[in-house]
């Protein structure tokens, strides 16, 4: 398979840029650390999710417990998906893109010395914490300590530890840019840069308004929205949209020329992305220019996604490179996802179309595709691409990976249509008061029904893509034992 | 824009506008709303809540009862199926959660809204049935049974006052009554004083549909 280098070696710069290798085992014990977790938890998120889909179908199914409640087991999927995957993932992808464009190995010159190696600890330290935190945090929702509040379920210990670890590995990307020997920036660097900024002022803003020390709550739900809105738009998609920018022009071989779309598409979407959520409350308790903020968000968040895909997908292909390399296939599905997500978003955000689907599948379904779609597909490109360069030889089973990608899309394919179309019947019925609810949510059976297959076959992705990575690094420590004898 | 500082500096320009607007402002302008005096019984709205119901919201956010119930009334003006199923009187507006810890607005409707539920079902005695064994009363609903917030015990001399009328499959032995725990309790209370159905300046009440 042919992998990316990165970066291109002709960059113009002071400092020669340090090699490939070095840079790669500066970062390559976290790195695999926070990747490994990460697909472990989506492995259990996916579990959790196809319990709660089988759930609402049957409603008795493990029942009696309250610690298998809907209402405790939902945010727990929710929140593992969030923080355990995409963020400990996006963490990753964000820690090894960023020492490779910037030439510059984690800790700088003096990585071989002491300095280097109390650094590395204190990194592998926050990674260890931040597993800790979300598995903690999983465990106090489901013994009951939950605080209520959607998406920032995990109590105020368990959150403030989040906080903590982002920050100890965080710093180190804001650190690298600024250390890069690679002359130039490129765009995918200051996504980098936006992102691993914008995190901790969007997570603990949230957490000390909503959580640690909870403001007057007629204020809290604007700020609720902001959350949901920017933590996807402002932290993980900006992390899987550096993975493309950074990965697929190199993939591809061909030059990414259209830089002044590209700097318009990154100021657009940080601009517009934190307004994104405000679109969950419209026709809400808030002041009449909050919903009409939420309803031009919503639409003009059509601009920076047309821009970037414009900008990525335009690029010239060769379908032979596309059709035999897994990290560009996912990349392109990842930005089909994302067109998707800004088309349903706008149309979610007109005034008439809103009144008739929020509240029901239709709405959920964007937050799936957005956080299963465009920010997960990218992020499995950086895995498949970045594992084999890290460990230093080709570790994927190319039959596991092959059937990842495929259940993967089916998967969600199956489980975006069938909530948006669900939604879409549940909202009409809702529309006219003579339809009991009872009666409503009878005809959303059948697509509870084929959700939870759905949610089976994202599980059963999920499981392949754990034996394969977990197959991978189990070989490379084989490997090592047999070299080392 | 190749400069750590010069990129820092427009990234936090740009951020800071959406975060000026939805999370300053509403903390210092929503998060100030004051009570307004009720003109009936000169007491203030919203209305207060009783130990009983603030301790239930706990019960509220452990069971995350948000994930399938929301607590909104939508404007009128984006649809007016809110009012029409008769989830409430009048729109739901910033002043109403006033006195929640949390504001269970809630995303997702796998449940009916919650936001008058104190209006629509006054009776405690339906509430503990309801959360015991909710498709008892409500045939084909989705809604697990909390059957963890009650208690099953031997009828000691006589049977108590608290135990829950139940039928069916649902009854306990002969001998034995199930009563609700403290936390049925509270979380009951807490769902009673759920009600957004008495004018406020910026929401007043329209003849048409008079509160039951």
């Amino acid at each position: 398979m042919i992998h990316a280098t990165l970066p291109n070696q002709q960059k113009d710069s002071g400092l020669k840029p340090v090699d490939n290798r070095s840079i790669d085992a500066s970062v390559r014990l976290p790195v695999i650390i926070l990747f490994g977790n990460a697909v472990h938890w989506l492995v259990i998120a996916s579990l959790l999710s196809l319990i709660v889909s089988i759930k609402l179908i049957a409603p008795g199914f493990l029942g009696g417990i309250s610690f298998l409640n809907y209402g405790r087991l939902a945010p727990m999927a929710r929140d593992l998906m969030l923080y355990g995957w995409a963020t400990q993932a996006a963490m990753a992808a964000g820690i090894w893109l960023m020492a490779r464009l910037c030439g510059c190995p984690l800790g700088g010159d003096k990585g071989d010395g002491l300095g280097g190696m109390l650094l590395r600890t204190l990194i592998i330290s926050a990674t260890i914490l931040w597993n800790l935190a979300v598995l903690l945090g999983t465990l106090a929702i489901f013994a009951g300590y939950s605080t209520g509040v959607e998406w920032l379920e995990y109590p105020h210990w368990a959150s403030s530890m989040l906080l903590l670890s982002f920050l100890l590995i965080g710093i180190w990307s804001i650190l690298l840019f600024d250390r890069r020997r690679t002359g130039r920036a490129e765009v995918a660097q200051w996504y980098l840069v936006a992102a691993f900024c914008c995190f901790p002022w969007i997570y603990g803003t949230a957490n000390l308004l909503l959580v640690w020390k909870p403001i007057q709550a007629s204020a809290q739900g604007p700020i609720q929205s902001w959350y949901c809105g920017s933590l996807l738009a402002l932290w993980l998609l900006p992390v899987a949209l550096a993975s493309v920018y950074a990965l697929l022009p190199r993939l591809l071989d061909c030059n990414p020329n259209r830089r002044h779309l590209a700097t318009l598409g990154f100021w657009m979407l940080l601009l517009i992305g934190g307004w994104n959520g405000m679109d969950r409350l419209i026709g809400g308790p808030l002041p009449a220019w909050m919903t009409s903020a939420g309803v031009v968000a919503g639409v003009l968040f059509l601009i920076p996604v047309f821009i970037i895909s414009i900008n990525l997908l335009g690029m010239p292909r060769n379908e032979t490179i596309v059709s035999s390399n897994f990290p560009v296939r996912f990349f392109l599905m990842g930005l089909y996802a994302l067109v998707l997500v800004g088309v349903i978003g706008a149309l979610d955000s007109l005034p008439d179309f809103s009144g008739v689907v929020r509240f029901t599948a239709f709405t959920e379904a964007k937050a799936q595709l957005w956080i299963l779609g465009a920010v997960s597909l990218p992020l499995f490109g950086v895995l498949y691409e970045a594992l084999p360069q890290l460990l230093g030889r080709e570790c994927w089973c190319s039959t596991l990976s092959g059937r990842h990608y495929i259940i993967t899309l089916v998967g969600l394919g199956m489980l975006i249509a069938l909530m948006l179309l669900g939604g879409l019947f549940t909202g009409i019925a809702l529309t006219d008061p003579t339809v009991s609810f009872l009666n409503i949510t009878s005809y959303s059976y059948p697509f509870h029904l084929m959700e939870c297959v759905a949610q089976l076959l994202l599980l059963i992705a999920a499981l392949i893509l754990g034996v394969n990575i977990t197959r991978s690094l189990a070989g490379d420590y084989l490997l090592n034992k047999q070299t080392g004898k | 824009m190749h400069r750590l500082p010069t990129l820092l500096s427009g990234i936090f320009l740009v951020f800071l506008a959406s975060w000026l607007g939805l999370v300053a402002y509403p903390a210092l302008q929503l998060g100030r709303l004051t009570p307004v005096a009720d003109a009936d019984n000169g007491g203030t709205l919203p209305p207060v809540y009783g130990g009983q119901a603030i301790a239930g919201q706990r019960i509220y956010a452990m069971e995350g009862c948000i994930s399938c119930h929301s607590q909104q009334v939508r404007q009128t003006s984006i649809t007016s199926s809110d009012v029409e199923r008769g989830w409430g009187v009048r729109p739901s507006v910033a002043r109403d959660y006033l006195r929640d810890s949390t504001a269970f607005l809630g995303s997702r409707r796998l449940g009916q809204d919650l936001s008058n539920i104190g209006v629509r079902r006054p009776d405690a005695k339906w509430h503990f049935v309801h959360l015991y064994h909710p498709s008892a009363v409500c045939d084909g609903s989705l809604m697990p049974c909390f059957s963890d917030l009650f208690l099953v015990r031997k009828i000691q001399g006589q049977r108590s006052d608290e135990a829950l009328d139940l039928t069916g499959a649902d009854a306990p032995k002969e001998g034995y009554e199930v009563i609700p725990t403290v936390e049925a309790k509270n979380l009951v209370a807490y769902l009673l004083s759920l009600r957004h159905d008495y004018p406020l300046p910026e929401a007043p009440i329209k003849k048409t549909g008079p509160a039951k």
